[in-house]
């Protein structure tokens, strides 16, 4: 076997070029690139050509079989005295595949091409039950709305139709309809060119031709929820949301997905205050148009019957349901006698309006910079890991950068797991760019992630070992001197760091084959490259030590700022612009005074010296890299308030609980992990005494009699953009409809916001 | 698997099934094979065809779920796609065969020559109808589309040989040969296609 | 006597499989020549001779194999298309049986005109008996250094011939869809020119591919050790050299007839005994795909591409099929439909729906439940499938059913309102009671 990725990677359906040629279309003369296919040129001048199996993001591989895009086409033909003619081709083509070239005309509504259509919808129909009137797509469905324009009044088929169990249950989120499958091959190509899990394909043959996973067996995708959005009629639906609403009935709502730190563009389907369904929003810079199920099924918390509608206080043990001003005299007083004995710890599910009004609320008003967001091991100095080197703290590179990349290493991480989107353009950079994938993860990793699946080399490590792997890999570029001499890396200094760790050495201790180790140097020696780093490096006791040896690596070969080391919460990114640590206030400016990190005031408050502990969505009991101690802390802290949607463990443990507004129900920011700020809006109240965690916040302050309360998350913005330099540019009109990045001071061009859709 | 749970009948939603059991049945001189043969492409996947009716050698005739698995692991591809490549081409059986598959050419030469009195001949002897079996286990009876041997028509592939014009008169000494013959036979027809592939083999005596 | 043996002229010499044999009577001569001439002029040979494909669509072969990059910069392909999977030919299997070397050869000078390193010949997975040849002659001609490395002492000419068999599917012998099978894959076709490079630029494995019937490749290999003059100085102006006939079905001696182009159709079914059994009705000149052709007609037709076509059918693959009198037209039309809805991909829409619909409604009409407007019903669908189809498999469904509508209107006619067959006592009875509804064959 030569090369495994002949027929593996694709070209992409719609090639970037920057040739222009002319063609007509219905007699509209337009230019258009040349090789785009006719569907996008028609949509250019407003010519709708009926399609189901085509789809932009999907490779041409099996596209063109639904025939619904058939057009005539002319071609220009020179005769031998050098006069063109347009000359018709003899069989209609299908539009999805066929590239612009120039001179070329199509006709969209001949007489025959009409004819065609009716044809071919009265084929897809003579085996689909019709059963628009119990079928969730109804009223959202091209089938639907293609036969409604171009199909058949009525049907000559008497036959019998092909039968199959309804609503078989296909994975844990999607039921199958296989009866109104038309085979159009999107889900399929989905599991083959974007997650790349290749569980659905087409069985059988001819009429008999069936969509399926292997045997019948579970589709365990962590991306199946997308081919409900790409189905194209009734066949591949919700579980959860099967026969709850009808399109028509739902009102709709943009929003940011709050499941990870990636920040998915969602839209929110809702009535009556209830949410029904989650469904991707296009953002080309972040999610394009997909979503992981996380997100897609994930939110339905916010609708749950659990959700806490009333403030809670505990009296000797026992809860009680009390008003705001209640809960606002207890807490009040004990915020008081505290003072800057109070801790705050909270943010990743918070916006950052909610995470400035909180620090602020501290550093001003209580004086206290007993502030942090970080549950996991690593809590020194938020500078330290990169940004004291590169001058950024988690992502050197934008999402999109990754497709670019001719080589990308992801060590440590279940990447399609902790980082659902990255791990979809580190594929993408792969399937339709071909760059070249090195995973380096543990046995643990290996059994769950995909990366493996296409990565050039993969190479799996003894836990522990990643130091050694690291300078195994630069020990090789250094002996075979694959390294650009003007990286600026100081060369002895590698020499004197990856010591005598050959790769056969470093093979022995990692567990890693020695010509593993020679393969990916060489591939990793390209530029530009790119590394991720996932949960393992930075749960990881070496971490800082690891992270260095990645900055070497980057450095030594000449991709200086494509150290990636994303965060992984929602909102983490945000909680740190907004200064929820010890050591950094807002924008990470130096603050007046320094505090205590998570760890210390969990000591402290275990200890009893801290007396008001605020965790604002933290879930210590359930989320702390330390268990015991949190327990502890919450034993033994004299008071804890925490602000919360439902009665989590933590909150149980808790004296006073405030319960406070979901995703759903709020105005406001995130910033995902490539700092991309993204506006989420409120879709409805879910009961009338929930707040906003700013609007808690910013009472609470006044009462202390601390600042001028706030009106709505757009104060606070305005604020927020006063007080955090690389935010000044940001109102909600900067951010538009699919956020801005935001750069740092030091960063050329300064921090003025990338424009939306700019390039990022 | 046209025997798994959502084979084309209609009815109720159920469940979906758990992976089938992993049994690996590919010996050494198999395994041995299928590299050879996956070294005369460029791309390891284009080995499946070839793999497959090693598979159907290697488990007695028929592809089990397990045997795609085994093809799909040997050949770095997902089951699925492996599946979908056994369930197109109809000579891979995903069921049982008897020891002989008679697979009678209806296609248009044989079927005005009278193929079909044919089927209706040994439908009676055999006592089965087409895409059964005999009790005894000896004989699966089919219909096959045009075997392109018409000149000889009628013709009737059983394992790897055409019997040819063959009449409902004459079709019953076949059977009678057949009956004792270890010869023939599903896993034998796999057998001859695989060796087909490698440089130096030779067809069984005769 | 039309009779005109090029490829076939050995064909009865006894142990002619064996090289030495072979050898003896010129065999590889061709070979031997054609390395000592430049490439390009061996290419030039081959359009000397006119030689068009012999799959079926009859394209020119020279401009295929001048198609490739002349330079041995990355890895190109050759494949033989020996699927013969069309119902009524099988002329590539007594080729392959009786004079393997020919074809082998044609395939080695190929892949000496065409700078390729490796070609594969992809047999129709039944065709065990005829592949065993094809592999002994490959094996013999390793040993003798027609095959391998540096070949007939030609510095650089390295050659690998594989043999790859399939596993039951027509529409693999669709070109595209061979080539998907032989990357491992359903047989799917591919998308073509103008949606996808030519084969010659992008094919198997995205890398230059020249794929040719069988035939073809055995008539390359007489060319060469002839000429192409000579060759074209056989046949028709348009179409050159000999074509050979699959003759089967109502006739006295059915086998395969070299017949040189533009032999008179009634003269090639008079050398082969006439008609058998009745008096003569039908014929279907080139394979189950083409249009079939009333007694009438066939005087005016010669067996060449333009007269045939001139004549609403198709030379095609030469599936030659004889039919008389007491043959039933509908219920041919039904097996044949039945074969395209069987043989069908799946892949798009008119065909997978088209071809399997078709079927159910001749099936219906040969169960005596026709409806008035079944025939214009059934021309309507073929009009719908017909060049609206991914591959030829569609057109090739459509056009048998509408050729025998149009010559045998009043038979369809007749079954609809008589609810019984035309031809008195029915010779092709109705197919037996199939187990499973949908599919007439038996399911896997
Ligand atoms: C449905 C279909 C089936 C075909 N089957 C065969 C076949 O069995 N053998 C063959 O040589 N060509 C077959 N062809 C023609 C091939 O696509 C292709 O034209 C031919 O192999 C090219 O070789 P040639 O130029 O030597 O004819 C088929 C075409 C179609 C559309
Ligand atoms: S299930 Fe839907 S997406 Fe998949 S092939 Fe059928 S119609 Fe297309
Ligand atoms: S959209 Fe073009 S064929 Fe389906």
């Amino acid at each position: 076997m030569l090369d495994h990725s002949l027929t593996l990677t694709e070209a992409s359906l719609n090639p970037e070029t920057p040739k222009q040629v002319h063609i007509k279309i219905n007699g509209i003369e337009l230019e258009v690139p040349e090789g785009e296919n006719l569907i996008e040129s028609a949509k250019r001048v407003g010519i709708d050509i009926p399609y189901f199996c085509y789809h932009p993001r999907l490779s041409k591989g099996d596209a063109a079989n639904c025939r619904m895009c058939l057009v005539d086409v002319y071609m220009p033909r020179k005769n031998p005295d050098g006069s063109v003619v347009m000359a018709k081709m003899p069989k209609p083509q299908t539009a999805c595949t066929l590239p612009a070239s120039e001179g070329m005309a199509i006709e969209t509504e001949s007489e025959s091409v009409v004819e065609d259509r009716r044809g071919i919808l009265e084929f897809l129909l003579i085996n689909h039950p019709l059963d628009c009137p119990i079928c969730d797509r109804g009223g959202e469905c091209p089938l639907q709305n293609n036969t409604l324009f171009y199909g058949p009044p009525i049907s000559r088929y008497i036959e019998e139709k092909r039968h199959f169990p309804k609503a078989y249950p296909l994975s844990d989120h999607v039921v199958f309809d296989r009866e109104r499958c038309i085979h159009c091959a999107r889900c399929t190509r989905f599991t083959e060119d974007i997650s790349g899990d290749h569980q659905l394909g087409f069985f059988k043959r001819g009429a008999d031709m069936e969509v399926s996973t292997y045997a019948h067996t579970k589709y365990t995708s962590k991306f199946s929820g997308n081919v409900i959005e790409l189905c194209p009629v009734g066949a591949l639906l919700s579980r959860t949301y099967r026969f709850k609403a009808r399109p028509w009935d739902l009102h709709t709502q943009r929003s940011v997905c709050s499941r990870c730190s990636n920040g998915c563009n969602i839209k929110i389907d809702y009535r009556l205050n209830e949410l029904q369904r989650v469904n991707a929003r296009l953002n080309e810079a972040v999610n394009e148009e997909w979503t992981c199920d996380k997100g897609k099924f994930g939110h339905d918390y916010v609708s749950s019957a659990t959700r806490l509608t009333k403030p809670r206080l505990k009296r000797d043990g026992q809860w009680t349901e009390v008003e705001w001003t209640e809960a606002y005299d207890v807490l009040i007083e004990k915020l008081k006698a505290a003072g800057a004995n109070a801790g705050g710890i909270g943010g990743e599910r918070c916006t950052n309006e909610d995470n400035f009004l909180f620090q602020k609320l501290f550093r001003e008003v209580l004086k206290s910079h007993n502030l942090d967001h970080r549950l996991g091991r690593y809590q020194g100095p938020a500078s330290k890991p990169l940004f004291e080197r590169f001058g950024y703290h988690s992502m050197g590179n934008s999402i999109a950068d990754l497709e670019k990349m001719q080589a990308i290493l992801v060590l440590g991480a279940d990447l399609a797991d902790e980082q659902p989107i990255l791990f979809l353009r580190v594929r993408k950079a792969w399937r339709f760019h071909s760059a070249h994938v090195i995973s380096a993860v543990t046995h643990v990793e290996e059994e769950t992630t995909r990366v493996g699946d296409f990565a050039a080399v993969e190479m799996v490590y003894k836990p522990g070992t990643e130091m050694t792997l690291l300078r195994g890999l630069l020990n090789v570029m250094l002996a075979e001197n694959l390294l650009p001499a003007n990286s600026g890396a100081d060369a002895n200094k590698l020499k004197a760091s990856v010591g005598d760790w050959t790769p056969d050495k470093a093979a022995t201790e990692t567990g890693v084959p020695a010509d593993q180790i020679r393969a990916a140097a060489r591939l990793l020696a390209h530029t530009p490259m790119a590394i991720l780093a996932g949960k393992t490096i930075t749960e990881h006791p070496q971490y800082l030590e690891i992270a260095a040896a990645l900055g070497d690596l980057v450095e030594a070969t000449g991709n200086r700022g494509n150290l990636n080391i994303p965060v992984l919460e929602c909102n983490t990114q945000g909680a740190m612009d907004m200064g929820l640590l010890p050591d950094s206030g807002p924008g990470y400016q130096s603050p007046t005074g320094t505090g205590m990190n998570t760890q210390q005031m969990l000591e402290a408050a275990a200890g009893g010296t801290l007396q008001v502990l605020w965790l604002v969505g933290a879930k210590l009991l359930e989320s702390y890299y330390d268990p015991a101690l949190a327990r502890r802390t919450l034993e033994n802290c004299p008071f804890v308030v925490v602000n919360e949607l439902t009665m989590t463990q933590t909150a149980e443990m808790a004296d006073l609980v405030l319960p406070v507004a979901s995703v759903a129900e709020k105005d406001g920011t995130y910033t995902n992990c490539e700092r991309r700020i993204q506006r989420i809006y409120k879709a409805f109240d879910l009961a009338p005494d929930i707040k906003p965690d700013w609007l808690v916040f910013s009472e609470v302050a006044a009462q202390l009699g601390g600042g001028t309360p706030y009106f709505s998350a757009r104060d606070v913005l305005r604020d927020i953009a006063a007080a955090v330099p690389m935010y000044g540019q940001v109102n909600l009109a900067a951010l538009g409809e699919s956020g801005v990045r935001w750069r740092y001071p030091h960063e050329t061009p300064p921090a003025t916001p990338i424009a939306p859709g700019a390039g990022e | 698997m046209s025997t798994s749970p959502a084979s084309p009948v209609g009815g109720e939603a159920r469940e979906p099934a758990s992976l089938p059991s992993e049994e690996r049945r590919f010996s050494a001189q198999a395994v041995a094979e299928l590299e050879e043969i996956a070294s005369h492409y460029p791309e390891r996947k284009a080995a499946c065809l070839p793999a497959l009716w090693i598979a159907q050698r290697e488990y007695g005739g028929y592809l089990t779920p397990s045997a795609i698995q085994e093809v799909a692991d040997h050949l770095g591809l997902s089951f699925a796609e492996v599946e979908g490549v056994a369930t197109f081409y109809t000579m891979y059986n995903l069921r049982p065969r008897g020891r002989h598959h008679l697979e009678v050419c209806t296609c248009l030469t044989c079927a005005v020559m009278g193929a079909y009195d044919l089927v209706h001949k040994l439908e009676h002897e055999l006592g089965i109808e087409i895409g059964q079996t005999t009790p005894d286990g000896e004989f699966t009876l089919s219909e096959a589309e045009c075997l392109d041997f018409c000149g000889a028509a009628t013709v009737m592939q059983v394992g790897d040989k055409y019997f040819t014009n063959l009449t409902p008169d004459n079709v019953l000494q076949v059977i009678d040969q057949l009956r004792n013959s270890e010869d023939y036979t599903p896993a034998r027809l796999a057998d001859a296609i695989v060796k087909l592939h490698i440089p130096g083999s030779v067809p069984p005596e005769g | 006597m039309p009779i005109l043996n090029l490829l076939f002229a050995n064909r009865d010499v006894p142990g002619i499989q064996n090289i030495d044999v072979y050898e003896a009577h010129g065999g590889y001569a061709g070979l031997r020549k054609a390395v000592k001439m430049d490439r390009q002029a061996v290419v030039d040979e081959i359009k000397t001779s006119g030689l068009r494909g012999r799959g079926g669509a009859g394209f020119p072969t020279w401009i295929k194999w001048n198609g490739l990059p002349k330079n041995y910069d990355a890895p190109h392909y050759v494949i033989c298309n020996a699927d013969e999977g069309e119902p009524g030919t099988f002329k590539d299997r007594e080729l392959m049986l009786a004079l393997p070397h020919l074809v082998v050869e044609g395939m080695i000078l190929a892949g000496y005109a065409t700078y390729s390193k490796a070609g594969y010949i992809y047999i129709r997975g039944e065709f065990v008996e005829p592949a065993w040849q094809i592999r002994k002659a490959i094996d013999q001609a390793y040993k003798k250094g027609y095959l391998g490395k540096n070949i007939l002492g030609v510095q650089g000419f390295d050659y690998d011939l594989y043999v790859h068999m399939g596993a039951g599917s027509y529409e693999c012998g669709e070109e595209s869809a061979l080539m998907s099978s032989l990357m491992g894959e359903r047989g799917n076709p591919r998308l073509k020119a103008p949606h996808a490079p030519l084969p010659t630029v992008a094919g198997v494995w995205k890398a230059p591919t020249l794929i040719n019937n069988v035939e073809t490749y055995a008539a390359a290999s007489w060319i060469l050790a002839h000429s192409g003059a000579e060759y074209a100085q056989y046949g028709t102006e348009k179409s050159k050299g000999t074509k050979i006939m699959s003759v089967s079905g109502h006739v006295a001696r059915p086998g395969n007839y070299e017949i040189e182009m533009g032999t008179p159709l009634l003269d090639l079914l008079n050398a082969a005994g006439g008609v058998t059994g009745g008096k003569l009705k039908a014929v279907i000149p080139g394979g189950s795909s083409v249009q079939i052709m009333p007694a009438e007609k066939l005087a005016a037709i010669n067996l060449d591409y333009e007269s045939c076509a001139a004549n609403g059918t198709l030379l095609g693959s030469g599936g030659f099929m004889v039919f008389n009198d007491r043959t039933d037209i509908v219920l041919l039309m039904k097996r044949t439909a039945e074969f395209y809805a069987h043989e069908s991909c799946g892949k798009c829409t008119p065909c997978r729906e088209g071809t399997r619909w078709l079927f159910k409604i001749l099936d219906r009409i040969t169960s005596g439940d026709g409806q008035p407007g079944d025939i214009d019903l059934l021309l309507n669908i073929c009009r719908n499938i017909d060049g609206r189809s991914y591959c030829g498999l569609g057109d090739a469904a459509a056009w048998p059913i509408v050729g025998a509508i149009k010559a045998f209107r009043e038979e369809f006619e007749y079954w609809i309102a008589q609810k019984r067959s035309p031809v008195g006592d029915n010779p092709l009875p109705p197919s037996p009671v199939v187990v499973n509804p949908l599919l007439a064959l038996t399911p896997a």
